[in-house]
């Protein structure tokens, strides 16, 4: 009797832990945002709309006298003001602090520029870091999350800038200095850039391309053994484990996406050698050289994550021909990079790469328009491209209810000159600056 | 004249430069009138060349231009074949993977920077064509790549198929002091630190490919066969190992940077060994101490002309080297190994006619057809013969002479530097670099 008494009570117990499971603070706020502005950058401007956010989504967005506002919403009045999608920046090196060097006992003399080089260059390719997986060295900083939603910006791609085989990258939302919650998207992408590994192999870039081509080529070895060798358990020698190799396979097999930092001309056409000959699903990044060869980057047909930066690259004959030279170049070539690619019909996304905060970044977007891009394109670029590029499409990148509530609203339209951020929602929470 | 105006005058002339070609013929044009100096027929003393769609397409007297050809009137002047350097670095982007002793999959073709303004002071020398090659720090450096002097052209369109693969080899000084340590804390010391620790390290990565060559063929065997083994695992494919296979198999030749005699002789031992060829030693500067043994190899050489004993091992270096080897049956080629030599190659061969005692035609061969012939390019280019490829330099004096220079260099019928059309630009952009600039400060 007295077991049965406990057996009706069971379903009480469970309700009472799920409450206390789904604690209070794990459910969103609801806000309403009234008589806005709303430019959804997929369907239609709302000239007077309402927008419902709701534990993290958007729950509705329409004209204002269609929208109900429920009764539990923070109303917010934003008469004057435009919503708009948080933007997103879809290559960043954000959050990634350099390891501390480990302490030096007293006495011993300080690192010679080699030693300095060779710490640096081996860093990517220790032993921690050699699954590429780069979410464990996140570390968010207030400041930078401050630049970046001060300027609109509401989700970046992270991925480090050091190393040959740079890491995996983790897409995550400005929502605050917890790594964990901020994942919108864990291994993302395989990140590569062409540099060298100064005080060791490769020290050339046609060491790099080797070394690129030799570990995918080694991957696919590496995947073939392990087939072999899951179909013959008994009867053949256990393969090594190498965890560098075994990272690369999903991007090798599985067509999980490769993007490829191409600094200048010249890589753009290496990369595509490299992801014509492994078959990879790719992407390219930097780009601030794609204006010289749109025809070839249409022949590829990848998407294209193009920097907001415009100096022109090292080595480039802007650079190496004097100051005046490097200087017109800035102010006038690279700045029309995206507007030629515009005109040529090519997709891309407009990325923070390589600039240290988000307000040059939006100053160079209007630097671009000025050059030529259209502004609805800039927006697309900062906004639904990235999205659709990086498979987030369902979640993020435009005002749709079932999405994301990523919203900023701005004083004035996006990409003028006095436009200020008013407010900003990431994961439908508003962020305190 | 002040370095800001300086700044602004060269920053402009490059503007101008990057707009290259000058102007473009289309790939077709009509020479008149010049002494053509044709390396393989002889001399004629007034004759036209006309190239059409970038080959040669008559040579004679009296050509008349076909509509709308441009002719390039070239009366009292030298038309040479278009200028080959045997043995450069220019228009890379870096030269040497000088990590490791071993690096034959470091593949300098993969690194070509069109945009490298050395290929403009080629030009300016009448150079079209150069083979470009991986630095001497390693034992085994890595392929090379044979260019065309396009400037302004892609990458891609500047590499020159036809050409042999080459694979640069060292010996020496270089490989032995890229061995050692330099920055304390540096990367530790590598093998090999002496020669012949660089020829028993070549020597075991020849055994390597072997090797690696078997374990293909091997597998492939076994994968052919009716009954392949359950356990068929296919090896590692390893960019190093293949470089050499195609090598050994005959399918690349060596390019081997050596100074001194015994160190070739040794390394001819070696090719010898494992049956690959040597297509051409690099500096030979003892070359004329085994002239015999060369000649009878079929091994060419690609030489400096003059600067020897510049360092220990090239002590023993002559001026007399390249035209006494050429004497003696070897086929001579004259390098720059510099994007400041380049532009004058003409003078270098010039001076085998005073240290070698090589008559004109002699002399010009070594920069335009014996490298051809090292190359593997000679079918198409190297003189200036109907069928080959329109690659021409117009001299204002005859190319041996030390009072000569560069007025016109032409490849596939496209004008890629014209002298006069630079000094008129540069004149023009010094003239808008001393007018006052609109809303500059005063």
């Amino acid at each position: 009797m007295r077991v049965r008494q406990w057996f009706y009570l069971l379903p009480v117990f469970l309700l009472v832990f799920a409450i206390s499971w789904s604690a209070p603070a794990d459910v969103g706020p609801t806000y309403a945002v009234r008589n806005a502005k709303i430019v959804p950058v997929t369907g239609p401007v709302i000239d007077k709309g309402t927008l419902i956010i709701r534990d993290g989504l958007i729950e509705a967005v329409g004209a204002a006298d269609k929208v109900v506002i429920p009764e539990d919403a923070e109303v917010f009045e934003a008469e004057g003001l435009i919503a708009y999608p948080g933007l997103i920046s879809a290559h960043t090196n954000l959050f990634l602090e350099e390891a501390a060097a480990p302490a030096r006992p007293t006495g011993e003399a300080a690192p010679g520029p080699a030693e300095l080089m060779a710490g640096a260059a081996a860093q990517p390719q220790s032993p921690q870091n050699a699954d590429l997986i780069i979410f464990k060295n996140l570390k968010p900083r207030k400041s930078t999350l401050d630049g970046f939603l001060k300027a609109g910006f509401t989700t970046v791609l992270v991925a480090p800038n050091r190393g040959i085989f740079q890491g995996q990258s983790v897409i995550v939302n400005l929502n605050g200095e917890e790594p964990g919650p901020m994942v919108v998207k864990n291994s993302a992408a395989l990140h590569l850039n062409f540099t060298t590994n100064r005080g060791g192999y490769p020290s050339s870039l046609m060491g790099t391309i080797a070394y690129i081509r030799q570990s995918f080529l080694d991957a696919d070895h590496y995947a073939t053994v392990q087939t072999f060798y899951a179909k013959n358990l008994k009867g053949m020698k256990r393969p090594g484990f190498d965890p560098f190799l075994e990272a690369l396979i999903p991007y090798l097999k599985d067509r999980k996406p490769v993007v490829f930092q191409c600094n200048n001309y010249e890589e753009i056409k290496r990369a595509l050698k490299i992801i014509e000959e492994f078959k990879l699903n790719a992407m390219l990044t930097h780009l601030n050289e794609a204006w010289r060869d749109s025809d070839v980057l249409k022949k590829a047909a990848l998407p294209l994550l193009v920097t907001l930066d415009f100096r022109p690259p090292n080595g480039s004959k802007y650079v190496s021909q004097g100051e005046d030279l490097r200087k017109k170049a800035e102010a006038e070539i690279y700045p029309a990079n995206a507007a030629n690619l515009a005109k040529a019909g090519l997709k891309f996304a407009l990325t923070t790469f390589g600039l240290n905060d988000a307000a040059t970044a939006l100053k160079n977007v209007q630097t671009a328009i000025k050059a030529g891009l259209p502004k609805e394109v800039a927006l697309k670029a900062l906004t639904i491209q990235p999205a659709l590029f990086l498979g987030l499409a369902q979640q993020l990148g435009s005002l749709e209810p079932g999405k994301i509530a990523n919203v900023i609203l701005t004083k004035g339209e996006l990409f003028e000159d006095k436009t200020q951020v008013d407010k900003v929602f990431v994961d439908g929470v508003l962020w305190k600056f | 004249m002040s370095a800001r105006f300086m700044r602004f005058w060269s920053a402009a002339l490059i503007l101008a430069a990057v707009s290259l070609p000058a102007f473009s013929a289309g790939g077709s044009l009509l020479i008149k009138n010049g002494t053509l100096l044709t390396v393989t027929k002889g001399v004629i003393a007034k004759g036209d060349i006309l190239v059409l769609d970038g080959l040669i397409k008559q040579i004679g007297p009296n050509i008349q231009a076909p509509p709308g050809v441009t002719v390039i009137d070239a009366a009292g002047k030298y038309v040479i074949p278009g200028i080959i350097d045997s043995h450069t670095h220019i228009a890379l982007n870096g030269t040497n993977e000088g990590s490791e002793a071993i690096t034959p999959e470091a593949d300098v073709g993969a690194v070509v920077n069109a945009d490298d303004t050395a290929i403009l002071t080629a030009l300016s020398g009448g150079v079209t064509m150069v083979h470009t090659m991986h630095g001497s720090a390693n034992p085994i450096g890595g392929p090379n790549v044979v260019l065309k002097m396009k400037w302004g052209k892609p990458s891609e369109e500047l590499v020159v198929n036809e050409a042999l693969r080459t694979l640069k080899f060292a010996l020496g000084e270089n490989v032995k002091q890229s061995s050692r340590t330099i920055l304390p804390g540096g990367p530790p010391p590598r093998y090999p630190q002496t020669r012949m620790g660089t020829n028993a390290i070549i020597r075991r990565e020849m055994l390597k490919a072997r090797v690696y060559m078997e374990e293909w063929d091997r597998y492939n065997k076994f994968k052919a066969s009716k009954t392949p083994p359950k356990l068929l695992i296919p090896p590692r494919k390893d960019l190093r190992m293949e470089v050499l296979a195609d090598l050994l198999r005959g399918k690349m030749v060596a390019r081997c940077h050596d100074y001194q005699a015994t160190e070739a002789l040794e390394f001819m031992g070696l090719a010898k060994e494992f049956g690959f060829k040597i297509q051409a030693l690099e500096h030979a500067w003892e070359a004329y101490k085994i002239a015999d043994e060369l000649a009878a190899a079929k091994i060419g050489i690609s030489v400096f002309a003059d600067s020897w004993a510049y360092k220990m091992e090239a002590a023993e270096g002559i001026a007399y080297d390249a035209g006494y080897c050429a004497k003696k049956g070897v086929l001579v080629s004259i390098n720059s190994d510099s994007a400041e030599r380049i532009r004058r190659l003409f003078n270098d061969a010039g001076k085998t006619m005073k240290f070698g005692g090589l008559n004109e035609t002699e002399a010009l061969s070594l920069v335009t057809f014996n490298p051809a012939i090292q190359l593997g390019v000679d079918k198409i280019v190297g003189s200036l013969e109907v069928g080959k490829q329109g690659d021409i330099a117009i001299f204002n004096e005859h190319p041996m002479s030390a009072y000569t220079r560069c007025d016109m260099t032409i490849i596939e019928g496209d004008v890629y530097f014209d002298r006069a059309q630079y000094l008129k630009e540069r004149e023009e952009a010094a003239k808008q670099a001393q007018a006052p600039k609109k809303g500059g400060r005063p």
